[in-house]
């Protein structure tokens, strides 16, 4: 075999194990990716699992605080607590007219200077409709 | 070695690697190329799946985002007797107390290993065979269908092995009986029967997603595999009109009123008549319920909305259609009077019967249209319809809404009776403006007294108020709608006062059970006559009306001068258990009236008419 024969067949070698090396790490490449790939497309699976069981707790939860609070439920309650708590009645509630603000305000204030008033009394005015 | 034959030695390498490659090339061919179509749905069959995701049904809210029905997970539970260990029989009477099974009965659960051959010929689709030996092996025994998760995660806990979980999406309803008629209910199998849950399928329901994915050999999901993925759109929430609060007073009313009187049915609708809600209802109850967690228990009679579904013969009640009518043609004004003692009238150019008053209603004189509301004469509502004429009172009766559908949403509901004055017989004249020769629904005549209330106008009966995603945004917001103008406001109020007439504690109305102290309360009681089978002297089933079987009910709202909620109560044949045999509206639905009215002036902050005058002396001045 002459010289340029044997430096074809060392090309055709080296090119081949190129060849090989490169499918080989182009396959090992695809073969990293693809497990890349699973990896996070699992971890993905399990978030969308622990998001799905987050919400059925949720859903669990959000039942189970509806049913505390429903009015039988409540009701129940006020009796086993022995609470006796009562809706209050017309009698019971006292309307407040006018601004409540400047009631609470006068009010406060009136108790804070009771002690200065106490020298000068005014008069004082009955009338029949009440209030003050 | 001489060159040559290392040289031959490497060429003959270099020719395998490429044979080798060749042939793996020639193989890859056949299996992507040649053979492909053949592979490829053979794969597609064994590993491709579409798996559909559910989308979560939306929730059911009241007016202030109380859950009325919601979708909540539930665990089926399921053994494997095949899988069951030895070693596990410890862990047992701790899986039973768990499942609420007495250990016995889960060992029994457990040693059914095989199918009987007649259940396993069944399977099989054959007729069950004799001498078939025995069956196929049991891989399943269901332990429970209603397992919570944190009930579920203690079982898992116990670590038996063979135990199996499949979730499920359940409709559970967390109030429980509470406007069960309204919701309805969600069956079994997903698909919703009554109600609202019916009604607003649509919004509710929501849309499935789906997954395009594969499987390995164990039947896991390959994720990293998935084609396609479409998420699911859950379904939109309803808020309704609807108060759990005043639901639950509704409902105990009439649990009061069932334990009291034994009626065959009760209704209850609250409506409300503030601006910007009228028309929407507060609440609205049946007696008898059921629970929609336990529809399988029910009867259908329990199930019926009989407030919709379900027509009576109004009574007194429908007095307000002749009285408001011939008011607002201003036929009559509220002082002019009418003889309620004659025995027959002339009309149309014949003698008509007026019907008979109540024994207790002996009038000694003519009494004026603000009595015959307050004293509920049957002879003056039947002058009042005459002098409108058979087509204008039938006209008014239609405008008022009976004879048609109030497009009530939870669906079922009926029209009524109303015949076209075509129909009519020489007595009908004088027996519609009584509340006879009708039939109503409780909702029509709940309407009906709404238009006074109202102002004159006829108002759509709604239950939803808005339509919200899952992120809670609204998506539609429902408002009040007018049908149509009945009456004028003039009218309106005019009638509205008259109708205070019936309340009033002096006792110059029928029904002073019905008055609220220091609130104005406007209404009508009805007391009809039950039509009832009856055997007659040739032996024919007819129809007559009962003086045992009665109807009462009362209908109302208040305050008269600036109504903000309206109540109808109608209680069914309560007779036997009232003393005096006479279910009368006064006894039996006007107390009720009273008391839920007292309970909604705190709750709704409902204010007097004007401040009450209290005789009281207040000091101004002086030190404190």
């Amino acid at each position: 075999m002459n010289k340029s024969a044997h430096a074809f067949v060392n090309q055709v070698l080296i090119g081949t194990l190129m060849m090989i090396c490169f499918s080989g790490s182009l396959g090992l490449g695809t073969v990293w990716l693809r497990q890349q790939i699973s990896l996070e497309a699992n971890r993905n699976k399990q978030f969308e699992a622990r998001l799905a069981e987050v919400n059925r707790r949720l859903d669990e939860t959000a039942a189970a605080i509806a049913a505390a609070q429903s009015p039988e439920a409540l009701k129940r309650r006020n009796d086993e607590w022995h609470l006796d708590l009562v809706p209050p009645r017309e009698p019971q509630i006292v309307r407040v007219a006018g601004d409540v603000e400047q009631r609470l305000t006068a009010k406060n204030r009136a108790r804070l200077f009771a002690g200065e008033g106490a020298a000068t009394v005014t008069a004082v005015v009955y009338r029949p409709e009440g209030g003050r | 070695m001489s060159r040559g034959f290392a040289n031959y030695r490497i060429a003959l390498v270099v020719v395998a690697i490429l044979t080798s490659f060749a042939g793996v090339g020639a193989r890859l061919v056949s299996l992507h190329v040649l053979q492909r179509e053949k592979f490829l749905s053979y794969i597609e069959k064994a590993r491709e799946e579409i798996i559909v995701q559910n989308a979560r049904r939306g929730d059911i809210l009241d007016a202030h985002g109380s859950l009325l029905a919601t979708s909540r997970p539930l665990i089926v539970l399921g053994a494997d007797p095949q899988a069951m260990r030895r070693e596990d029989q410890a862990k047992w009477p701790a899986l039973a107390r768990l499942l609420g099974l007495s250990p016995a009965e889960l060992e029994k659960k457990f040693a059914e290993k095989k199918h009987s051959a007649a259940e396993t010929d069944e399977a099989d689709g054959d007729a069950p065979s004799p001498d078939a030996a025995d069956g196929h092996e049991v891989r399943w025994v269901k332990l429970g269908d209603g397992i919570t998760e944190s009930t579920y995660d203690q079982i898992k806990a116990l670590n038996v092995r063979g135990i199996y979980g499949n979730r499920i999406y359940a409709r559970a309803y967390p109030q429980n009986e509470l406007a069960a008629h309204v919701l309805g209910y969600v069956n079994g199998e997903g698909e919703p029967v009554t109600g609202l849950e019916r009604y607003l399928d649509f919004y509710l329901r929501g849309q499935n997603g789906w997954l395009e994915t594969e499987r390995d050999g164990l039947r896991r999901e390959l994720a990293q595999f998935r084609s396609r993925d479409v998420a699911p759109a859950d379904g939109y929430d309803a808020v309704l009109s609807i108060d759990a609060s005043v639901q639950n007073m509704v409902e105990q009313e009439l649990k009061l009123i069932a334990d009291k009187y034994h009626p065959a049915k009760a209704t209850i609708i609250v409506s409300d008549l503030r601006p910007d809600h009228a028309g929407f209802l507060l609440a609205l109850g049946n007696w008898p319920t059921f629970n929609p967690n336990d529809y399988g228990h029910a009867g259908l009679a329990a199930q019926r909305n009989i407030a919709i579904t379900d027509q009576y013969e109004p009574g007194s009640t429908f007095k307000i259609v002749a009285a408001s009518a011939a008011l607002n043609d201003g036929l009559v004004t509220p002082a002019s009077r009418f003889d309620c003692t004659l025995e027959s009238v002339e009309y149309k150019g014949s003698i008509r019967r007026l019907p008979r008053e109540d024994a207790s209603d002996h009038f000694d004189h003519p009494l004026s249209v603000a009595e015959i509301i307050a004293k509920s004469s049957n002879k003056g509502a039947a002058q009042l319809a005459m002098l409108l004429g058979d087509q204008k009172f039938y006209d008014y009766v239609r405008a008022f809404g009976f004879g048609q559908l109030t497009g009530f949403p939870a669906g079922g509901e009926v029209d009524g009776e109303l015949a076209p004055p075509s129909k009519w017989d020489g007595l009908t004249i004088t027996r519609i403006p009584m509340g006879q020769s009708i039939g109503v629904t409780p909702m029509q005549m709940h309407c009906a007294m709404g238009v006074i209330a109202s102002g004159g106008y006829l108002l759509r009966p709604q239950l939803v108020k808005e339509i919200r995603d899952a992120d809670g945004s609204v998506v539609y917001r429902f408002a009040p709608v007018v049908k149509r103008r009945v009456l004028s406001e003039s009218t309106a109020r005019t009638m509205a006062h008259l109708l205070e007439g019936v309340a009033m504690t002096d006792g110059s109305g029928t029904a002073p059970e019905a008055a609220i102290p220091g609130f104005d309360v406007a209404g009508k009681t009805g007391t009809a006559q039950k039509l009832v089978p009856v055997v007659d002297a040739k032996g024919r089933s007819v129809l007559r009306y009962s003086d045992r079987h009665h109807v009462g009910s009362f209908v109302g709202f208040f305050p008269a001068t600036n109504p903000q909620v309206a109540i109808t109560v109608i209680v069914d044949d309560a007779d036997a258990s009232v003393p005096g045999g006479v279910a009368y509206g006064h006894i039996v639905a006007a107390p009720s009236f009273k008391r839920l009215g007292e309970q909604l002036i705190p709750y709704l902050n409902i204010q007097p008419p004007a401040a009450p005058v209290r005789p009281q002396f207040a000091m101004e001045g002086g030190a404190q």
